[in-house]
């Protein structure tokens, strides 16, 4: 198929000498994120849970570790929990989550499991987002699987934009296999245009936000 | 779908006026999205900058495709994926065959893809044994029902619940329901196992990042989630025109992408594949494959409908349409419906087979305000209409008029004789002051509406009157 890339690229290069691209003028960032002002914490955080419950994600604020422990294990319950390895997890909340299953358990122990609970590599407060990038201890299952996945937040990974996300991380971007943005749960509108939460992914999203660390 | 044009673009057409089930649809869904559309650009401060630099981004990126074809592969292989090269559907199918041999693969699941319904891939798997299962909601009741897309974001708003409902019953043997809610209930289960058991998780690319040798798809359901995850081999089937260079680039693209055609701000999942699982990763697959495929968009790029490469597939301009919102996307009878199909299919397959679609629009410039990234389809869709005449593909009586209209045009004493004559004869058959029916070649023009009788007198007339 090697032929195949040096015919595809030689009339790509050939097709481009004739000039029928019209120019666009290049950008800066400046101008797209012109207006947007350099915010204080308490501000993102606003701004993220007023975006988090326009978009259907039921957010909690608890001011102590102790406060986010005691909500995982709440709303948990005695359900089956599927999560990011405890030194992943902010607060050791993984603490309380002992029994729960891993990445390394089976599929379908994974599959069966009722909640996910992770934690976060960014939170973006403009579209209420949490960021996800793969690495060792943070199967993607726990975000995806269970019909509700739980975020633990830290007010330090909140950034006003995805921009800003991409600007300060990019070299850790260029080496995980996978970052995935969750704007809330899985939906779906493709029968009559009616609404339908969780139709693949979670279907119910929980980010609690706990104390600056 | 078959190769060659489905014959009939004026049928389809009319078969579509005369649905008045799908019209009430088209209706909704046009009206909705719109709507959403509005507000969503009505929250993004420096909306105007966002699409210049959307514009920017893409076309940058078409301009210097070939340069930026070859960083994106060296990237990729760095990361650790396998980079294939297509020049037709065919052999993109066979190099996706190849794989599913290759690694022992049996089943497949599909999120979205428009690309690989473009080279029918589904038809060549299942030609092997491979029964790929599509995942996106929508897709999934259209390849239930044998049915086709006809909407790029929405693929089944030609259906209701009650067609749906009924679809599952006779090929799922569930009981009938029409409740939306336990209809997605089912899918979810039923493709919950799909995922789980699937050796081979295809996808398309809605964006490919040149500096970071990246994949990324956008999906409200989580559908492209579990096919890039669940499976142990990735497939990625991507048009070559799909990349950007930059992370900013992207940022631009995605501000756009779905307030364009959902009217959200974001897509729930946006999954960004950047190789197969790393060394400890819990899960993600340990195979990733890129086919790149060409399809006539080399040949689109060196035409003057090469700026139709920028499109992010967003499906705005379909919702504006007015010839759109008539007709639907079955009419247009390809993969890719509405003004960008009318400008894509003639460029990917041939203009003399779809020599219809340039005709298919009112050039009323709605799609070109829309567009996120300020696509002039107008433009194109008049390139390719020239290109019809040039080549002598319209109708002869067309050409013939037309030529009979520049002999007299070009000749102002017999014009101004002809129009006198014609006038006359118009305000003969008005009635009322309305002519509603012409006979011969003219009567196109007044099947659907009627025409006010011509004045007495010219404004020229008038004007050299008021000289004197």
């Amino acid at each position: 198929m090697s032929d195949a890339r040096a015919r595809i690229l030689a009339r790509v290069r050939a097709a481009q000498r004739t000039g029928f691209v019209p120019i666009a003028q290049p950008f800066r960032a400046a101008d797209t994120e012109a207006g947007l002002k350099a915010c204080a914490t308490d501000e993102l955080l606003a701004r993220f849970l007023r975006e988090l419950t326009a978009i259907g994600v039921e957010p909690f604020v608890e001011p102590t570790a102790e406060g986010v422990r005691a909500r995982v294990a709440q709303l948990v319950g005695d359900s089956a929990v599927l999560r990011w390895d405890a030194d992943c997890l902010p607060y050791g909340a993984g603490d309380r989550l002992a029994h729960a299953a891993d990445g390394a358990s089976p599929r379908d122990v994974q599959a069966a499991a009722v909640f996910g609970v992770t934690g976060c590599d960014a939170a973006i407060a403009e579209t209420g987002s949490l960021a996800l990038i793969t690495g060792r201890g943070k199967p993607r299952a726990a975000s995806l699987l269970p019909p509700t996945h739980i975020a633990i937040v830290r007010p330090d990974q909140l950034r006003q934009t995805m921009g800003e996300f991409f600007r300060e991380r990019a070299a850790e971007l260029a080496v995980a296999a996978n970052c995935t943005f969750v704007t809330g749960p899985s939906r779906t509108a493709d029968i009559e245009l009616t609404l339908t939460l969780g139709v693949h992914g979670p279907g119910r999203v929980v980010v609690i936000i706990g104390p600056e660390e | 779908m078959s190769d060659a044009a489905p014959a009939g673009f004026s049928a389809r057409a009319e078969q579509a006026i005369a649905d008045a089930r799908l019209q009430g649809a088209l209706d909704n869904v046009t009206a909705l999205f719109g709507s959403r559309r509005a507000a969503a650009f009505a929250s993004l401060p420096n909306a105007d900058a966002v699409r210049d630099a959307a514009r920017a981004a893409r076309l940058n990126a078409v301009a210097h495709l070939g340069e930026y074809l070859e960083r994106f592969e060296a990237k990729l292989q760095g990361n650790g994926a396998r980079v294939h090269w297509a020049e037709t559907p065919a052999e993109a199918n066979a190099i996706i065959v190849k794989i599913a041999k290759d690694t022992g693969c049996a089943r497949a699941v599909k999120s979205k893809s428009m690309v690989s319904e473009e080279t029918h891939l589904n038809a060549a798997l299942e030609a092997v044994g491979v029964t790929p299962v599509e995942t996106d909601l929508g897709e999934y009741i259209v390849q239930l029902a044998n049915d086709r897309p006809s909407h790029i974001i929405a693929p089944i708003i030609h259906l209701t619940r009650q067609d749906v409902g009924r679809v599952m019953e006779q090929r799922l043997r569930v009981p009938y329901t029409d409740d939306t809610q336990r209809l997605c209930a089912t899918a979810r289960t039923r493709l919950r196992g799909e995922f789980l058991r699937a050796d081979m998780g295809i996808s398309g690319a809605n964006f490919g990042v040149v500096d970071t040798g990246t994949i990324v798809l956008v999906t409200n359901e989580g559908n492209g989630r579990m096919v890039t995850t669940m499976p142990r081999v990735h497939v990625v089937l991507m048009g070559i025109e799909k990349l950007v260079e930059t992370l900013a680039d992207l940022d631009a693209c995605l501000k756009v992408l779905a307030r364009s055609g959902t009217g959200q701000q974001l897509t729930v999942y946006t999954t960004m594949v950047s190789g197969p699982r790393r060394p400890g990763d819990a899960d993600g697959p340990d195979e990733l494959h890129v086919v790149l495929l060409d399809n006539g968009r080399s040949r689109i790029l060196a035409g003057e409908t090469a700026e139709i490469l920028g499109c992010i597939r967003c499906g705005a301009c379909l919702n504006v349409c007015p010839v759109y919102r008539n007709i639907g996307g079955h009419a247009y009878g390809d993969t890719y419906p509405g003004p960008v199909g009318a400008v894509v299919t003639p460029g990917l397959r041939g203009l003399e087979p779809w020599r219809d679609l340039p005709h298919a629009s009112s050039l009323c410039g709605a799609c070109r305000e829309v567009c996120p990234v300020r696509l002039d389809i107008p433009r194109m869709l008049l390139a390719l209409r020239r290109d019809v005449a040039d080549a002598r593909l319209q109708p002869q009586s067309l050409a013939l008029a037309m030529r009979a209209f520049a002999w007299t045009a070009s000749r102002p004493a017999f014009y101004r004789a002809a129009s006198r004559v014609m006038r006359a004869w118009l305000r003969v058959r008005a009635h009322d002051g309305w002519i509603t029916a012409l006979p011969g070649l003219a009567r196109g023009w007044t099947q659907s509406r009627d025409f006010r009788a011509p004045a007495a007198k010219t404004f020229q007339e008038r004007w050299q009157e008021r000289a004197r």
